[in-house]
């Protein structure tokens, strides 16, 4: 079971705060929701909105099509009619706005859109897009919004300005309606989200009976009974919680999107409680002048010994290169979190992207041994993050966790033990010198890895140049061969340390592969059970480690193959070029998408189809709005 | 043959205005007994860079990126607070590069002690003019006369916040001495600019250029209370700007009445001194201890 629902709405409307109400409404009555955030550069005015799939199973994905589309603007109904299946809940007053009138929305998308009126025969008023949906058998339903406010302001005598933030507040009244009848699950969720703010749970109590008074129930969903807890979480807040489970002490950050919400969370919440210690411990947040300050400092916090990171995306990522190369010199364990989007500049500020994944992997100048851990989905954040900081101090070098912008800015409900599970710390070799004035910070060993001591406790230096056991410069080229060798054979601590599972997710069984990475994964895994239907089974290789690179266990599971099927987010298809390099397996098919939305699940399931049945070599998806 | 573990080969040129920062270095470290167990000294990029590797005793060294000593500078301070974080720097890395980081630190006034070795010229490059040569000037190394003006030091200092501002002259490694020690047990953001001549590539600020000009400032720089700071500041802007026909050494501006970064810190985090991210316990024998329940709570919706 699968519903659909997508509210939009100009940004800066509330309507980020309406799809959480609306979400933990949805939770009450028992279901799971996945929640796609799309939203432009801007502060206020352009069109943003919430894509949101609800169902009695977990969910990883969005569709391309929608059951119902929830809007209080004539922006939203122009940009996603073509999407709707079921129901369009609209603003009867907009019935004569034309789409040639909405300034915002971009005139190439306007011309697309209209055309598809136009050549039904139709005008290009938003009453006009009701005739084309009523062809299609989809229900308008209309709501006087202007009057229900008026009725609101008159009622609790407030200012219109601030009653006007709960004016989506009717349309998820609506909403919520239309699927269930225990309207009880609503004002629960609201009187939790409002709580302690009388004035806007008032408000947003009375617009919420407005919307769900206007509508009559048509999706009968029933109540489930929930067996556990559930938490509705976002791919920022999941990193944050991982990164202090697992023991960060230090986080430096310069403001960029989509990376910055996961610094604020952790510094509104800088004191963290920890077992068995009566104090809280405090976390330090920095607020840097730049990316360079950024991973530099982070740098010289784990030299002391606190778990030290970075968060940012593309652009910040860039500048952080040379200090990502001084870490891997130095052998600094450092976590950053990128936050990857549409590339290359500014390129998409607030859209998703996998186009940086080369970029991650050869970050900074010179060859070292580094982590390259990339996140498919809310679950695995939590973990990866954990992950991704044991693995830096194992192996005593720089660490990248790749969360794309729409698992950052996408919302699911989780029961809380599928991510918040008992994790392991692995500080790796640690050591307080008995005789600190004779301490070699870089010492030759075995395995690559130095006894690490911390500032304060010995006598150490460290240095971009290449250096000596000690620390000092030093170019012998003897020396030379020997550090250079240490830097990278240490990689197989981590090697080690993971599991199979941790190393590659591998679901399903088929002679049809498709070999993905990041977040395409929550579109393979709901497409596969769609799939089910037309009795294409097909397997999933998400490579969940890009360094150290699984080529045994890829090479074993991808031998005899029909099809090895890349599926990213990105052009060039980055993921299946590394495995290239690193197995000499090439991919038979693409599918690929770029155009900065998330895959879709209905869209990827026809392309697969395609990509099966006709062995087409390409295809190139671009859905979304 | 037995190696000798005590000093690094020095390979700075005879001469070099380094080696009087050096002494000066040494000398302030010894009489604040600081050792690696309660000091870092934290390096740039160039001559000056490898100033760490060059110091007799035992201390530790961070011998960062160009321009980016500040920034592991203050991480450093940040996550241990109780290590006293000298970092030195030249003119180009400080200047040029790393400007950005030198604004920025004055708004922070963390206590970190930042001393500039200011020879006008990027030396080990072959000379090429830095940030503080006058415009107009032209040493030997360079093709044709600075076509930049200079920043000064000093003033930009006192107007990014540094609270201890000074100079001296590499060469008067008794003053260096006392000027660094003063400024590492500042508490809030230092600066010793320290006049150098490069022996190599500056031929025209050299050792008897500077001896003829500088002297010593008599002003009292201190702030003792708020209503003197606007005063303060101006005093030690004006002197600032004596250049070139005179060039005073001294402290130009001290203000220990600004809060440091780490007690602004403290407002957020009330035991930070007592227990900073160095020092706390993230595991038990291999297990998470940080309890999450409630900030998971906060997000749970059934």
């Amino acid at each position: 079971m699968r519903v659909r629902w997508l509210i939009g709405g100009a940004q800066g409307t509330g309507v980020d705060t309406a799809a959480n109400v609306f979400g933990a409404a949805v939770a009450r009555a028992g279901y799971y929701l996945f929640g796609s955030r799309e939203y432009f550069s801007n502060i206020k005015g352009r069109h943003s909105y919430f894509n949101v799939v609800i169902s009695d199973k977990v969910q990883f994905s969005i569709d391309s099509k929608v059951d119902i589309l929830a809007t209080f603007d004539a922006e939203t109904i122009f940009q996603h009619f073509d999407d709707v299946t079921g129901y369009l809940i609209y603003d009867k007053a907009q019935e004569q706005t034309g789409i040639d009138k909405i300034r915002s929305l971009e005139f190439g998308i306007a011309k697309r859109q209209a055309a598809i009126l136009e050549k039904a025969g139709l005008g290009i008023t938003v009453a006009d897009v009701i005739k084309y949906l009523s062809d299609k058998g989809v229900k308008a339903v209309p709501i006087n919004y202007g009057p229900l406010m008026k009725d609101i302001i008159n009622q609790l005598k407030i200012d219109p300005f601030v009653a006007e933030r709960a004016r989506n507040m009717i349309c998820i009244g609506a909403s919520f309606s239309l699927l269930c009848s225990n309207l009880d699950h609503l004002s629960g969720a609201i009187e939790q989200i409002f709580a302690g703010k009388q004035k806007f749970l008032e408000l947003n109590k009375l617009a919420a009976t407005a919307g769900t008074n206007a509508v009559t129930n048509a999706y009968s969903l029933k109540d489930i009974k929930a067996s556990g807890r559930r938490a509705q979480l976002d791919g920022n807040t999941i990193s944050a919680l991982g990164k202090l489970y697992g023991g960060l002490r230090f986080q430096s950050y310069y403001p960029i999107t989509p990376a910055s919400d996961e610094s604020t969370y952790i510094e509104t919440n800088q004191l963290v409680a920890v077992k068995s210690e009566g104090e809280k411990q405090g976390v330090i947040v920095v607020q840097t002048e730049d990316e360079l300050a950024a991973i530099n400092s982070a740098v010289g916090a784990s030299l002391t010994g606190a778990r030290s990171a970075t968060a940012t995306s593309g652009p910040g990522f860039s500048l952080m290169n040379e200090g990502i190369s001084w870490a891997g010199m130095n052998e600094v364990p450092v976590l950053v979190t990128y936050y990857m989007r549409g590339s290359p500049a500014t390129g998409l500020p607030t859209r998703s992207g996998q186009s940086d994944l080369k970029l991650a992997l050869n970050a900074g100048h010179g060859e070292f041994a580094r982590i390259v851990i990339a996140s498919g989905e809310h679950a695995e954040i939590f973990n990866d993050a954990i992950t991704a900081m044991n693995l830096a101090e194992l192996c005593q070098t720089p660490a990248v966790h790749i969360i794309e912008k729409t698992l950052a800015n996408s919302y699911s409900i989780m029961d809380r033990e599928s991510f918040f599970t008992d994790a392991r710390i692995e500080r790796g070799k640690i050591v307080y010198p008995e005789d600190p004035e004779n301490y070699k910070r870089f010492e030759i060993t075995p395995d690559g890895v130095s006894p690490r001591a911390f500032l304060g406790h010995a006598q150490m230096y460290y240095t971009g140049d290449e250096h000596d056991e000690r620390g000092h410069i030093a170019e012998d080229p003897f020396n030379r061969t020997a550090m250079y060798e240490k830097r990278i054979k240490k990689l197989k601590q981590a090697e080690n340390y993971l599991t199979e599972k941790q190393k590659a997710n591998i679901i399903g069984t088929g002679s049809t592969v498709l070999l993905t990475w990041g977040s395409p994964k929550g579109a393979i895994i709901d497409a596969m059970e769609l799939l089910k239907d037309d009795g294409i089974d097909i397997e999933m290789v998400q490579v969940r480690v890009f360094s150290p690179y699984p080529s045994e266990l890829l090479k074993k599971t991808l031998a005899g193959k029909k099809q090895i099927v890349a599926v990213e987010n990105n052009r060039n298809a980055q993921g299946a070029e590394i495995m290239t390099e690193q197995t000499g397996i090439m991919p038979t098919n693409y599918i690929l998408k770029w155009n900065g939305r998330p895959m879709a699940r209905d869209e990827l399931a026809d392309a697969i189809k395609d990509v099966v049945r006709n062995n087409t070599k390409m295809v190139v998806l671009n859905g979304g709005k | 043959m037995e190696a000798n573990k005590e000093i690094e080969f020095n390979d700075w040129c005879v001469g070099c205005g380094d080696f009087g920062i050096l002494r000066g270095m040494e000398a302030a470290l010894r009489e604040l007994k600081l050792d690696f167990t309660d000091a870092v000294l934290v390096s740039g990029i160039g001559c000056s860079g490898k100033l760490p590797h060059f110091v007799s005793g035992p201390i530790s060294g961070v011998h960062t990126l160009h321009g980016r000593a500040l920034a592991f500078a203050l991480g450093i301070k940040l996550a241990n607070p109780g290590l006293k974080v000298i970092v030195n720097a030249g003119d180009g890395d400080t200047f040029g590069i790393g400007v950005g980081h030198f604004v920025s630190a004055g708004r922070r006034n963390a206590s970190i002690a930042l001393v500039v070795h200011d020879n006008r010229v990027y030396g080990l490059t072959k000379g090429q003019a830095s940030p503080t040569m006058p415009l107009g000037e032209r040493t030997k190394s360079l093709p044709k006369p600075n076509i930049n003006g200079p920043i000064n030091p000093i003033a930009l200092a006192i107007s990014s916040g540094y609270t201890f501002v000074a100079r001296s002259f590499a060469y008067d490694t008794s003053m260096t001495k006392e000027l660094i020690k003063q400024a590492v047990t500042h508490r809030g953001m230092a600066l010793v600019d320290v006049l150098q001549p490069c022996p190599t590539y500056n031929d025209i600020n050299t050792n008897e250029w500077y001896r003829e000009r500088i002297y010593a400032l008599e002003d009292d720089p201190e702030v003792h209370n708020e209503s003197e700071t606007l005063a303060k500041m101006t005093q030690a802007l004006k002197n600032a700007y004596i250049e070139e026909e005179k060039i005073p050494l001294g402290i130009f501006y001290k203000n220990e009445l600004v809060p440091t970064y780490e007690e602004r810190i403290k407002s957020n985090i009330p035991n930070y001194m007592e227990n900073y991210p160095a020092m706390q316990k993230i595991e038990d024998n291999g297990l998470a201890i940080t309890e999450l329940d409630k900030l998971i709570d906060a997000r749970t919706v059934i």
